[in-house]
């Protein structure tokens, strides 16, 4: 009896078919690959993408204070920011603030520390957009900071 | 095509020729199986069904360095680990490019040790560097579009020398601001 059934089983193709009908049952479903260039998944809320300059939102005035918190707390010290004082102002000005990217493993660190309030100067973007030709363009320098960097549109 | 590398001057034909092998080169980017580290998981990740590296021309990933065009070296290089990248990528044929993916191979990470090799373009040359740690399948399928916008003005037939771009130490991250 075994013996019939396996042979019926083998002149029936029943397993071919079987393999077949997942095969069908996966076609109609919508494509599951995602257009990434076209549209661009929403990441995480705790996401951390490259640093951040912030400003202030309603005036643009700087809000980094330099305090060199983020340059300490970074553990690969790839942080180096400098300002001056201006004479009759008690908070400094933000001269230089370079951040190699290279390096940059995205821990977060140099965020968590920034004590500036209610607008934290030092945040982690969502930017991951990050392809350079040269290590020197990996260096980010202060209007980069601000601006972010610039991400090549490649939707035609 | 060492028969017509950089042999002709500017003119209608050639420049139309090296439109259409430029057009080849970019769009069937065949990378080597390079993975070293964590780094290698996300570039699996891109080459799975949900970011669809097959969609750049750039999913056949080979074991062998005579089939590939570019190598993807994902992940921390270790200095033992470096002559055999080196002579890999000597067995790849020309023309041939390199992405270094993530921070590790980039500049050496958070290794700033004996054992790691800080940056990967101390032994090849470097075209594209994709930062991250790691960088998310996304950003993988970004450098490579920067990759294949730099084939794009490159020139295969006309008398024109290839930019290589060979970094080879670490850039200074302060200049001196007295």
């Amino acid at each position: 009896m075994q013996t019939l059934t396996n042979f019926l089983k083998t002149i029936f193709l029943v397993d071919l078919l079987k393999g077949l009908w997942v095969t069908l049952k996966y076609t109609p479903q919508p494509a599951f690959t995602f257009q990434y260039p076209a549209e661009r998944r929403p990441v995480a809320p705790r996401f951390r993408g490259v640093l951040r300059l912030q400003v202030e939102p309603a005036t643009g005035a700087q809000t980094c204070i330099v305090c060199d918190q983020c340059a300490k707390a970074c553990p690969d010290d790839l942080i180096a920011l400098g300002g001056h004082r201006e004479p009759g102002h008690k908070i400094k000005v933000l001269d230089y603030f370079d951040f190699n990217l290279s390096r940059c493993s995205f821990c977060g660190l140099c965020s968590e520390v920034c004590p500036t309030k209610p607008v934290k100067a030092l945040i982690m973007s969502e930017d991951y957009e990050l392809g350079s030709y040269s290590r020197e363009s990996q260096i980010i320098r202060v209007d980069q900071m601000y601006d972010g960097v610039p991400i090549e549109q490649y939707t035609h | 095509m060492g028969l017509i590398d950089h042999r002709f001057e500017d003119n209608f034909i050639t420049t139309n020729i090296d439109k259409i092998l430029t057009w080849a080169r970019y769009s069937a980017l065949w990378p080597m199986q390079f993975g070293l580290a964590c780094c290698a998981i996300e570039m699996m990740a891109a080459g799975a069904s949900r970011f669809d590296i097959a969609r750049f021309g750039a999913e056949v990933f080979r074991a062998s360095p005579r089939q590939a065009d570019l190598i993807i070296v994902a992940g921390t290089v270790t200095k033992k680990m470096a002559p055999v990248l080196r002579r890999l990528y000597d067995q790849m044929p020309e023309p041939k490019w390199v992405i270094s993916m993530g921070s590790c191979s980039n500049a050496g990470g958070p290794f700033p040790t004996y054992s790691v090799l800080q940056g990967v373009d101390k032994i090849v040359p470097v075209d594209v560097y994709v930062s991250g740690c790691p960088p998310r399948p996304e950003a993988l399928l970004y450098g490579l579009m920067r990759l294949q916008d730099k084939i794009k003005k490159e020139s295969t037939v006309l008398r024109k020398a290839r930019v290589i771009h060979s970094g080879d130490s670490e850039p200074t991250l302060v200049e001196d601001r007295s």
